[in-house]
């Protein structure tokens, strides 16, 4: 092989729309474009409206992650409007936001993840996969293709106690500012529990010896997509009446030392996104603008790029040990998936029959205000400014955006595009397989990448610890 | 065999002495289930501009479990989501079993279609040398479906992607597409409604539709018609703040003009619905949503008019009170 340019598209089993243009030199990656191919313009549909919609409203951003951004907008409105949050309404948030968690967890390694290693049934909608490189022994294999739509069932029962709680599923109702507005009554914290018995159950003996079964014989990619030790978490799990505590904490990780973010020092870059600012006051969509390759625009701490996600949370908090290569971020996911499990459990035995624990207030006693979580891709952050209780101006910023950045200004990649170059290919029926196992393994959605505007200046100098 | 024809052979046998009935009707009965056995509905499910919240609540479905879905109801042949198959492989796979489906498969759409800048705005796949936009494929793919049916808000009205100011111009599939689109409805939909009308097309053919092309079957009355708290309502006993027990209509409840049979489904396994869980109904599965929605929490009558909305809404969706 000699000079090649490939396109990898569609990028299929994630969550929107993904291309990836590849440049090889004999068998090796030299460069690749990630291309995020979907934009709806959600900061634009916020303007206007009544600040409380956001709850409901930036939840439709991701279907697969949904509640993550009714919770950031749920403290962000917290702050806004000065609440005070009851204990249970911080444990009652914090077990439908794990379990959205584990759905998405769930999905992720069985539905996305794992038809890159194991040989599926040759029927819809597993036809036409690619057997190039699938290690496993007959039996083996056929046990794990059999787990498919058992996780299938777990994640449902996950959404189930969200639903439980929550309303429904996607897209909750119940986590709202100042609280929760469900009862934690004992039938349900009973069915609760029930339900997370299940979900144990199967990740303890499916999920987390499939992996280990996985990483064991792929463990060549602990070597493949690497990245360096650039890392960003903005915390998970809040207690305290002003979710003033953190459960998992954050950080900021580079040259092996762990910092508090500081939301200042985060910036966005549209140089290879089809935006256009020039002569324009603020940043306005240009699917035409030449050089661009994606609708996800470059996002830089310090002027670096960090990777974000479960790996970064394990790292970040210690509970992992490994490296930063693709099987990596595979384990750290599911690793992650067995302690939110117990939490779960141990969150629902610390909840106590009551009232709906929910207290809004109504007026607002600032007028812009920055809050930020991890979901399960990694940092999240929503910023908005208000007049009258209306929107001015709302921004995000996902985690898709953290890992999917295109080049900046001064060509520096982000992390997925720098995991990607320099990955050798054997063989040209190997192509989309290797850069399929690291591509997925960010977890990568589109749907939530691809819509954002201007966050320049609305970001306050702020500390998260 | 149609049930006429069935009923005449079963008329014609009952009085023959030879006791023939069985012996006629076994292998009709047979060929007939083995018929249906076979008879899976090939489906193309195309994603375009939304959030993926329908594939998400898609494989919630329960009774049937996904798996069953797939082993007995249908063969998703092209699906972003689900396939095994990717980059070139995925695109070919999709050109061809447009072909060799042509006029029979059933094309699934979830999102809206952007058609400002001929659609540029979404884009199912590229080729090196091109975009192989949102726009272009379900255009192309609806005109060769036997049915097409929009999942989802965003896909049947524009929903959430098409709220003000539509930067990106999008719209429903009916929009784009000049021949009788099946909306399911809902941000996002429940799985009962969308796994029902595959039943439905599956077994019987093409369901009853509203005026807004949404099966009736689940989209007959409206939410208010069937709200455990309806005598609340009638009372004139509204709630206060969300996560009281009363009429959630002072806290901008859409049950009133929002057809879905979510007091009796619920969600997920019918745990809850969001009237149950002490907030309002946003009116999720009408064509004016989320528009005609907001402000969420204020009631009906002070709500914005939907008039700046992003979408041109025909006519105010659903049944009466
Ligand atoms: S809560 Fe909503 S749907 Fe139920 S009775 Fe009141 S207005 Fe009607």
């Amino acid at each position: 092989m000699s000079k090649q340019r490939v396109m990898f598209s569609p990028v299929t089993r994630l969550s929107g729309l993904l291309s990836v243009d590849v440049m090889l030199e004999n068998g090796r990656v030299t460069e690749a474009n990630a291309s995020g191919t979907m934009f709806r313009g959600y900061e634009w549909i916020m303007r206007d409206r009544h600040v409380t919609d956001a709850v409901y409203l930036t939840q439709r951003i991701c279907g697969i992650c949904s509640l993550s951004h009714g919770a950031v907008a749920s403290y962000l409105l917290d702050e806004l409007y000065d609440n005070e949050l009851e204990d249970n309404a911080q444990y009652l948030r914090n077990i439908m936001f794990a379990a959205d968690f584990l759905q998405n967890h769930i999905k992720h390694f069985y539905l996305f993840s794992l038809p890159d290693f194991i040989k599926m049934p040759e029927r819809p909608p597993f036809h036409g996969q690619n057997p190039a490189d699938t290690r496993l022994n007959p039996e083996d294999n056929q046990r794990l293709a059999g787990h498919y739509f058992e996780a299938v069932k777990a994640a449902q029962e996950s959404h189930q106690i969200l639903a439980l709680f929550g309303g429904k599923a996607p897209h909750q109702h119940s986590f709202v500012h100042g609280g929760v507005t469900v009862a934690p009554t004992a039938d349900k914290i009973e069915q609760a529990l029930a339900l997370i018995g299940n979900i144990s159950e199967f990740v303890k003996s499916r999920m987390v010896p499939d992996t280990e079964l996985i990483t064991r014989v792929y463990s060549d990619y602990f070597r493949i997509g690497i990245t360096p030790w650039q890392f960003l978490s903005f915390g998970l799990f809040r207690f305290g009446a002003k979710n003033e505590m953190f459960l998992w904490r954050s950080g900021v990780l580079a040259d092996g030392q762990l910092y508090p973010p500081q939301l200042a020092l985060i910036s966005e870059d549209i140089t290879s996104s089809w935006f256009d600012k020039t002569g324009a006051e603020e940043i306005k969509p240009d699917p035409f603008k030449p050089g661009a390759y994606t609708w996800v625009k470059s996002v830089r701490y310090a002027g670096r790029y960090f990777q974000v996600g479960p790996l970064a949370r394990m790292i970040i908090n210690g509970f992992y040990k490994g490296g930063t290569a693709t099987m990596d971020r595979i384990y750290a996911r599911t690793l992650e998936t067995l302690l939110l499990t117990e939490l779960v459990q141990e969150w629902l035995k610390d909840l106590k029959p009551s009232h709906p624990p929910v207290n809004q207030k109504s007026t607002p006693v600032k007028k812009e205000v920055t809050a930020v979580t991890d979901a399960m891709r990694g940092a999240l952050l929503h910023t908005a400014l208000i007049e009258d209780e209306k929107v001015v101006k709302y921004n995000i910023i996902t985690p898709t955006v953290w890992n999917f950045s295109p080049k900046d200004g001064h060509g520096g990649r982000g992390p997925l595009e720098n995991a990607l170059v320099g990955t050798e290919i054997p063989g040209q029926d190997m192509l989309f397989t290797i850069l399929g196992r690291t591509i997925r393994s960010f977890d990568p959605c589109i749907s939530c990448a691809t819509h954002l505007l201007d966050c320049k200046g609305s970001v306050k100098a702020k500390v998260v610890y | 065999m149609q049930k006429e024809e069935f009923s005449q052979i079963c008329r014609e046998l009952s009085s023959g002495s030879n006791h023939a009935l069985s012996g006629a009707i076994l292998p009709v009965v047979e060929e007939h289930l083995a018929f249906h056995n076979k008879k899976k509905l090939p489906v193309i499910w195309l994603e375009t501009n939304d959030s993926g919240d329908n594939n998400i609540a898609f494989m919630n479905t329960t009774y049937p479990y996904l798996g069953r879905v797939f082993t007995e109801m249908i063969d998703l042949l092209y699906s972003n989501t689900f396939m095994a198959a990717q980059g070139r492989g995925a695109l070919s796979i999709l050109e061809q079993v447009s072909e060799t489906y042509k006029g029979k498969f059933t094309l699934i759409v979830e999102g809206a279609i952007p058609k400002k800048d001929n659609g540029l705005y979404n884009a199912i796949a590229r080729t090196e040398t091109r975009f192989i936009t949102a726009l272009e494929a379900v255009t192309r793919l609806g005109e060769m479906a036997e049915y097409v049916v929009a999942i989802g808000t965003c896909a049947s009205f524009g929903g959430p992607t098409a709220a003000r100011p539509n930067l990106t111009g999008s719209a429903g599939v009916r929009d784009v597409l000049d021949r009788e689109v099946i909306n399911v409805s809902g941000c996002p939909v429940n799985p009962d409604w969308f796994v029902g009308t595959l039943a439905h097309l599956l077994m019987y053919g093409r369901p009853d539709l509203d005026k807004l092309g949404r099966p009736t079957l689940f989209y007959g009355f409206t939410v208010h018609r069937h709200c455990q708290r309806r005598s609340y309502f009638d009372n004139k006993d509204f709630a206060k703040k969300l996560g009281d027990i009363e009429c959630m209509f002072s806290l901008g409840c859409m049950g009133p003009r929002t057809s879905a049979d979510c007091p009796y489904r619920q969600w997920i396994n019918h745990v809850s619905w969001p009237v149950k869980a002490n907030t309002p109904c946003i009116g999720c599965t009408n064509e004016d949503f989320p528009d005609g929605s907001s402000p969420f929490f204020t009631p009906m009558p002070k709500k914005s008019t939907g008039k700046e909305s992003g979408k041109n809404t025909s006519s105010q969706g659903g049944a009466k009170l």
